[in-house]
């Protein structure tokens, strides 16, 4: 029997839903770009503020979600996320479109997918939230309609994904037949009572990984990464790299540590080998690119890599060490797409490295902003990005996964040339042709006041990460 | 009948519908291809959905029964992909007057 008493605990999820629809209407009335940027907002907001509402504990709603700290700590994630792009979406879609109304619902339906898909615990809820995510997805990759590149990259994005999605639903289904059961305690229990993996279920489970391995991006499954996050708008691509893979690693983390798919030793090798070539080729392809979005998708390549690192030691530490690297992950991405988008004018966006020439010398504030991001997402002490490391490392090294750890330090090693690279060209000399260059469509506010803040936030839990670290701590070893 | 006929039957089925994402070049036939791929898994799910059912019918009436509900949130979902997918093809054609994916190569290293 359907309850209403449920509702409370799915309150941000409802909020975005309802917030999609209201929009949808008010643009039928009357188009408002300002008036939709401003709703969007506040939605976000309210999704993250109720958060606060739903009570302690882990509930189940019917059998398809439940609702436990780590879940409410993603939805204040990902909702936070979604506030930072649609700030930054702003001044960006009135320089580049003349219809922007459209992508705030695109925007918000594609959040739901990820907010409902962290706390999904049912295989259907999980399919349902990913395909949210990734049909608004396709439309708001291919969303410039003047744009050639963004339609090619929709397109891409749209078969891939596809493709991908059917391989995961077949992976469902041969689980369903081993255990009977689509929901992940169901799961567990057909497991643990039938002992030993068979070969279907093994074979189920690499196909589910194929699904998930893509939406993550990870080596062999991240052909399309740099294509889409060249081709679709700053924005857009911000968001592919934050919230659509932080969503897709939070349900990986529920579905193989709540069903124990990983005390399998050939599923834990399978993962070793996508995990090490993740932060190998991410890092090693991304020290040739000249285009800055096409070197951020290879470096989220190899921060996903670092991830797994985390997720392969089974731990609560390695839980820890995950959440806190993913937050430091966020904040990265989102300043160095904002800076991006802050450098972007009305012909098109910064894209090359060059284009960055000595920007210390006109814009020293974002220079220094970009430059710590960069830091951060190599991994220089004071910044996010070296503690994340660190606790990353820990948490291989406590249970001794070396060849994870080693894969770790020398890829992050690589990693500092192409970041270092981007630092160097900004201090280096002025930019001969500026002259020819149009105005930036950045703005102080609301974009400047935004990129501070994430900045100041990689310092913040650079130098004082204990209260972040708290917050992780109580919600981190609930999953298990 | 055994439940390993459905099982080749729909492997089969994914199979081809593989076999026409990599070869083919249109996207129309990409999306058809997709389809054949998402029906397999609905005909293995309520397959699999019928032998749960008769192992477990005695004890529990709904036995297999979320298998066949899941073949329904599957149908839907893959109707809105073609949706979405078809405008972004008509956006595509209006671009290059083509739905052949070969034209879709400026996105270079």
């Amino acid at each position: 029997m359907i309850s209403l008493t449920g509702l409370n605990l799915i309150l941000p999820q409802l909020i975005i839903a309802l917030a999609a629809i209201i929009v949808m209407l008010s643009i039928a009335v009357k188009r408002c770009h300002r008036f939709t940027n401003l709703f969007t907002l506040l939605s976000f907001a309210a999704a993250a503020i109720s958060v606060l509402y739903i009570p302690r504990g882990s509930f189940g709603v019917s059998s398809l979600f439940v609702v436990d700290g780590f879940g409410k700590f993603f939805t204040v994630l990902i909702a936070c996320a979604g506030f930072v792009i649609t700030l930054m979406s702003y001044h960006y879609l009135n320089a580049r479109e003349k219809r922007n109304e459209e992508y705030y619902i695109l925007l918000l339906l594609s959040s739901l997918g990820a907010l409902t898909m962290v706390i999904s615990n049912h295989f259907v809820s999980f399919f349902l939230s990913l395909e949210v995510l990734s049909v608004s997805l396709y439309a708001l990759i291919g969303y410039l309609k003047e744009e050639p590149a963004g339609i090619e990259s929709g397109i891409k994005y749209l078969v891939l994904a596809a493709v991908s999605s059917s391989f995961l639903l077949f992976g469902i289904a041969l689980i369903y037949m081993q255990t009977g059961h689509l929901d992940l305690s169901g799961i567990a229990a057909g497991l643990s009572s039938s002992g030993e993996f068979s070969g279907v279920f093994i074979a189920g489970l690499a196909m589910v990984i194929v699904g998930i391995g893509f939406k993550m991006a990870l080596v062999p499954f991240h052909l399309w990464t740099p294509d889409i996050y060249a081709g679709a708008s700053a924005p857009v691509s911000a968001f592919v790299a934050t919230v659509s893979k932080g969503a897709v690693f939070a349900f990986l983390l529920r579905l193989f540590y709540s069903t124990g798919g990983l005390e399998n030793k050939n599923v834990w090798t399978v993962f070793t080998i996508i995990a090490v070539a993740s932060m190998l080729f991410g890092n090693w392809l991304a020290l040739r690119q000249q285009n800055i979005k096409r070197l951020l998708a290879y470096s989220s390549i190899g921060h996903l890599g670092y991830l797994m690192v985390a997720f392969l030691a089974i731990t609560d530490r390695g839980m820890q060490a995950a959440t806190f690297y993913l937050v430091v992950y966020f904040t990265g991405m989102l300043a160095a797409f904002g800076t991006v988008i802050y450098m972007s004018n009305k012909k098109g966006e910064a894209l090359y490295i060059d284009d960055y020439r000595g920007l210390f010398w006109k814009k020293p504030w974002l220079a220094a902003i970009f430059t710590t991001v960069m830091l951060s997402l190599a991994g220089i002490p004071l910044t996010a990005g070296f503690l994340g490391k660190l606790y990353l490392l820990t948490a291989g090294t406590e249970v001794g996964i070396w060849l994870l750890v080693i894969v770790l330090v020398v890829s992050s090693g690589i990693g500092l040339f192409y970041y270092l690279r981007v630092v160097a060209v900004m201090f280096a000399g002025k930019n001969e042709n500026e002259a020819s260059s149009e105005p930036v469509i950045g703005k102080i506010f609301p974009h400047g006041l935004v990129l501070t803040l994430l900045f100041l936030l990689l310092l913040w839990f650079g130098v004082y990460p204990s209260s972040l670290l708290e917050i992780i701590q109580q919600i981190a070893s609930v999953i298990r | 009948m055994p439940v390993n006929y459905y099982i080749f039957l729909s492997l089969a089925l994914f199979a081809i519908g593989i076999v026409g994402v990599l070869i083919r070049r249109n996207a129309i036939t990409f999306f058809m291809c997709i389809e054949i791929m998402l029906n397999a898994v609905n005909l293995l799910l309520v397959a699999f959905s019928k032998m749960h059912h008769a192992k477990q019918a005695a004890t529990l009436a709904t036995a297999g029964i979320d298998g066949q509900i899941f073949v329904f949130f599957i149908m839907v979902v893959a109707a809105a992909e073609v949706s979405v997918g078809l405008a972004i093809i008509v956006m595509l054609f209006r671009n290059v007057h083509s739905v052949n994916v070969n034209f879709l190569n400026r996105l270079k290293h």
